[in-house]
């Protein structure tokens, strides 16, 4: 093709934008919406999956972990019984390979408040260790992070606050009555009080509403109480506002007061109050025995049964082990004629061990025996991090509390190793020096047979689902976004160049080849794309700021979501830049916006010129 | 020199399953500097005629040949690029480029052919002023009266120094003192250039401009006179 021409070429594209102004906007606005649409997704997803990251390495799972094999098989029933023990040679190696390692056993069981009870994931750690590789005891927002050697507990403070455990943040009448009477004396009582403000009623009756509300604009004051509240779309009854600000509530109640309303008082502890306050507060409320709490769970021992039901040992057992094992097995357990079951015989160590592991194996249930235990535990903080695991059904003990009878038999063993590299930024993603193999590498042979190293994602299932189910989901209704402005665009150019048949004849007549024909409608769709992805990015960049830097708050919603949605952001959601992706959606969008012009310009060169021009 | 060279030249039109011979065999041909006019009644096959020669449309049969070139041997890429640097067309209906200007309509067979841009502009300029539109470059064809878009129209197929010019009823549209201003100025440049015209009608007044004379009918050479 003569390229000499393409300045005229290009000015004819430009100048044929211009026939039709309106058709050309409608157009240009729809590719930049999906534009900037797409921009603002993909910015939103990057923020909240690189938060959720960040959050999962330093709040959960440090770089690297190492547990054994058969617990990480059964990982969802957290399965103590596969623990392991000897975990400080291997942390005293990779100390000397440059690795912070925290012990933490896992367990679960229910959490008995003196009011409710929830079912809780426990962390038995060591905090000291913890702190070196995981953030979340700078984030106990209420009482302080459990101390070695105690029966104490930091609780995640929506459990805290479903189990009663924490600050009452608006206690009822009845519950503020209870905590002034856990004051020790009358100075105790006056702290409690002056900690917390007169608050007016959270729902007023819409009749009720009505009858203040005359009232209430012709008082000084009462203006600012008709404001508080509103009458949600939903609603029954007017509520105070979410955003109403707890600093006036005191003004608030006593207009309402004043007006006539009588209601029970409902406490709200002030905003303002200091952390020493506080403190003093979750002490008076722990000496009335609020944050007391009693652990019931079931330790898993693992243990060859004594004896087995001899058709259950048949039916079940030898069927499901391999056939060496098996033959293991009916030796060690000879058939007992007294009762008909099979009694276990074996005494060799070796042997013992071998088909304890088969029966495991094999998931065999009499090869675990429960015992269940009781534990009386003190709640003394609660956890409020920008993971919302952390946050949830979650209670973090010192493991040095729990090694005997009293607690949970632990002797020593663990589930988990959690490995970070000493003095990793905990704000950055783990880098390859700290990678599983890297981990495997420093620990050389000394990582026993039936454990393994396994990387911070290798146990998030639920994020990496949650992450990649919103990513298609969106990804795929911005495509359709994208499709429906490509039609609009074909559907243009297909107009345009149907109208345009007389005046494509000419220029063929002119001596245009087919492809400068082609080049200049191919521009004229190119810059319909061009122009609504510039716009797009604009608009997306503009949006995006204020989304990098602040994000949006969605505390209000997360309410309802709890703590177990995937991502580990709470409250704000921010985007991140990703230039390449803003870059190539608007190349995307020139691009495949020309080649709309495409099947429309060849169908009008196909046929000869004077049928062209003959088209009116 | 013979600039075209037809020889049984037909073509038929396939409409609703009727078969129109538009052209049933017509053998011509004209030499450099010929100003020629195509007569005859309505649907004898003139604008046909002028099409097939113009490389506008396949001959159902029969040969062109353009200065002794066998046109039916060319790509459709070849064909337009002999539209481009040989034959010059002039429609009934102006057909100017409505989003160009004036002087943009006749500067652009230039810069296909590969002209520089300030080359091509002071040519077009020329041209424009060659048909009495000096200074009036600027404006869009739909700014301008019938007249002048077809005196656009002929600078337009001029300004190449083409060996041929194909007019299709160029002055059926006008009045006919407009009609003859268009006639003296393609006679004027067929004097001066030495360009071939071949251009059809219907008015007894542009036939008798013609110095050949060739009547159509139903598709075949009724008459021919002048040569
Ligand atoms: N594209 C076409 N499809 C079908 N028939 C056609 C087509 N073009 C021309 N014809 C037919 O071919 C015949 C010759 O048409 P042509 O346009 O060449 O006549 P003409 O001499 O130019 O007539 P006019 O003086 O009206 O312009 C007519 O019968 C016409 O109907
Ligand atoms: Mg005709």
């Amino acid at each position: 093709m003569k390229t000499a021409a393409f300045p005229e070429l290009a000015s004819m594209a430009f100048r044929n934008l211009g026939r039709h102004r309106v058709k050309t906007a409608v157009t240009v606005t729809a590719v930049a919406i999906s534009v900037a649409l797409y921009i603002f997704i993909d910015g939103w997803l990057l923020g909240m999956n690189l938060d959720s990251k960040r959050n999962i390495v330093a709040f959960e799972a440090g770089a690297a972990r190492i547990q054994s094999k058969a617990w990480f098989a059964k990982k969802d029933e957290l399965p103590m019984y596969e623990s392991f023990g000897g975990h400080e040679a291997l942390s005293a190696r990779l100390d000397e390979a440059g690795f912070d390692t925290a012990p933490r056993f896992l367990f679960e069981g229910t959490l008995l408040s003196r009011e409710r009870s929830a079912p809780i994931a426990f962390i038995a750690m060591d905090p000291g260790r913890e702190a070196k590789l995981l953030r979340w005891q700078d984030y106990v927002a209420s009482g302080r992070a459990p101390v070695p050697g105690r029966f104490e507990i930091a609780l995640g403070s929506m459990a805290a606050g479903k189990l009663r455990v924490d600050l009452p943040a608006r206690p009822d009448a009845a519950e503020f009555e209870a905590m002034l009477a856990a004051a020790a004396d009358a100075d105790e009582a006056v702290f409690v009080r002056g900690l917390y403000l007169d608050a007016p009623p959270d729902r007023v009756a819409p009749a009720e509403f009505r009858r203040l509300k005359p009232v209430l604009a012709a008082m000084p004051g009462g203006k600012d109480v008709l404001r508080a509240y509103e009458l949600p779309w939903d609603g029954d009854a007017w509520r105070l506002r979410k955003d109403a600000r707890p600093a006036a509530f005191g003004e608030l109640a006593a207009a309402l007061r004043a007006a006539g309303f009588d209601f029970q008082p409902r406490h709200t502890l002030r905003p303002d109050a200091s952390r020493t306050d506080r403190d003093r507060l979750w002490a008076i409320l722990a000496a009335s025995g609020r944050m007391d709490v009693r652990i019931s769970t079931v330790i898993d021992i693992k243990e060859l049964p004594a004896r087995v039901d001899a058709s259950k040992f048949e039916a079940e057992l030898l069927p499901a082990l391999r056939s060496d094992d098996r033959a293991l097995a009916s030796r060690a357990y000879p058939a007992d004629p007294a009762s008909g079951d099979r009694a276990l015989a074996e005494a060799d160590p070796g042997r013992r061990d071998r088909l304890l592991r088969a029966m495991l194996d094999a998931g065999f249930a009499p090869a675990v025996r429960h015992v269940n235990q009781l534990i009386d535990a003190v709640v003394v903080g609660t956890v409020d991090s920008p993971n919302p695991k952390t946050n949830g059904n979650v209670a973090y003990m010192p493991s040095d509390a729990l090694q005997d009878e009293a607690g949970m038999m632990l002797e020593g063993r663990i589930t988990e190793l959690l490995v970070r590299a000493k003095g990793a930024d905990d704000t950055a993603l783990p880098d390859p020096g700290e990678s599983p193999r890297a981990v495997k590498a420093a620990l050389g042979g000394a990582l026993p047979a039936g454990l393994e190293v396994y990387g911070w994602l290798d146990g998030v299932e639920d994020y990496i689902a949650a992450s990649r189910g919103d990513e298609v989901s969106t990804r795929v209704m911005v495509g359709l976004l994208f499709v429906l402005s490509f039609i609009g665009i074909a559907n243009t150019m297909l107009m345009a160049i149907l109208e345009r048949s007389k005046e494509t004849g000419m220029l063929r007549a002119l001596g245009m080849t087919g492809g400068q024909v082609l080049a200049v409608y191919v521009m004229e769709a190119a810059a319909i794309g061009l122009l609504g992805s510039a716009i797009g990015v604009a608009a997306g960049c503009l949006v995006n700021v204020p989304m990098v830097a602040y994000g949006i708050d969605y505390s209000g919603m997360l309410e309802n979501m709890g703590t177990d949605y995937g991502y580990r952001v709470v409250a704000f959601f921010r985007s991140a830049w990703n230039p390449p992706v803003i870059a190539a959606s608007a190349l995307v969008a020139t691009l495949v916006s020309g080649l709309m012009a495409i099947p429309p310009t060849l169908r009008a060169l196909k046929v000869p010129v004077t049928e062209s021009l003959r088209f009116e | 020199m013979t600039v075209v060279e037809t020889t049984g030249l037909s073509k038929d039109y396939l409409t609703n399953g009727l078969t129109v011979h538009a052209l049933r065999g017509v053998s011509l041909s004209f030499a450099r500097g010929d100003f020629a006019a195509v007569a005859g009644p309505s649907g004898s096959g003139k604008s046909t005629f002028l099409h097939l020669v113009g490389c506008l449309d396949e001959p159902s049969a029969g040969t062109i040949a353009i200065e002794g070139e066998d046109v039916a041997s060319l790509g459709r890429r070849d064909q337009a690029l002999l539209r481009r640097s040989r034959i010059g067309f002039i429609f009934q209906a102006y057909n100017l480029i409505p989003v160009l200007s004036a002087l943009e309509n006749v500067t652009l067979p230039l810069v296909l052919l590969g002209e520089s841009r300030t080359a091509a502009r002071s040519d077009a300029e020329r041209a424009l002023a060659e048909v009495g539109l000096e200074g009036m470059g600027n404006r869009r064809p739909k700014e301008m009266s019938g007249g002048q878009q077809q005196r656009v129209a002929i600078a337009r197929a001029l300004v190449k120094k083409p060996s041929l010019i194909l007019a299709d009823e160029p002055t059926a549209n006008l009045d006919s003192a407009t009609g003859r201003d268009i006639l003296e100025l393609m006679l004027a440049l067929n004097r001066d250039e030495g360009t071939t015209f071949i251009f059809s009608t219907h008015d007894r007044m542009v036939m008798d401009y013609a110095r050949r004379l060739i009547v159509l009918k139903d598709g075949l050479v009724d008459s021919e006179t002048g040569s």
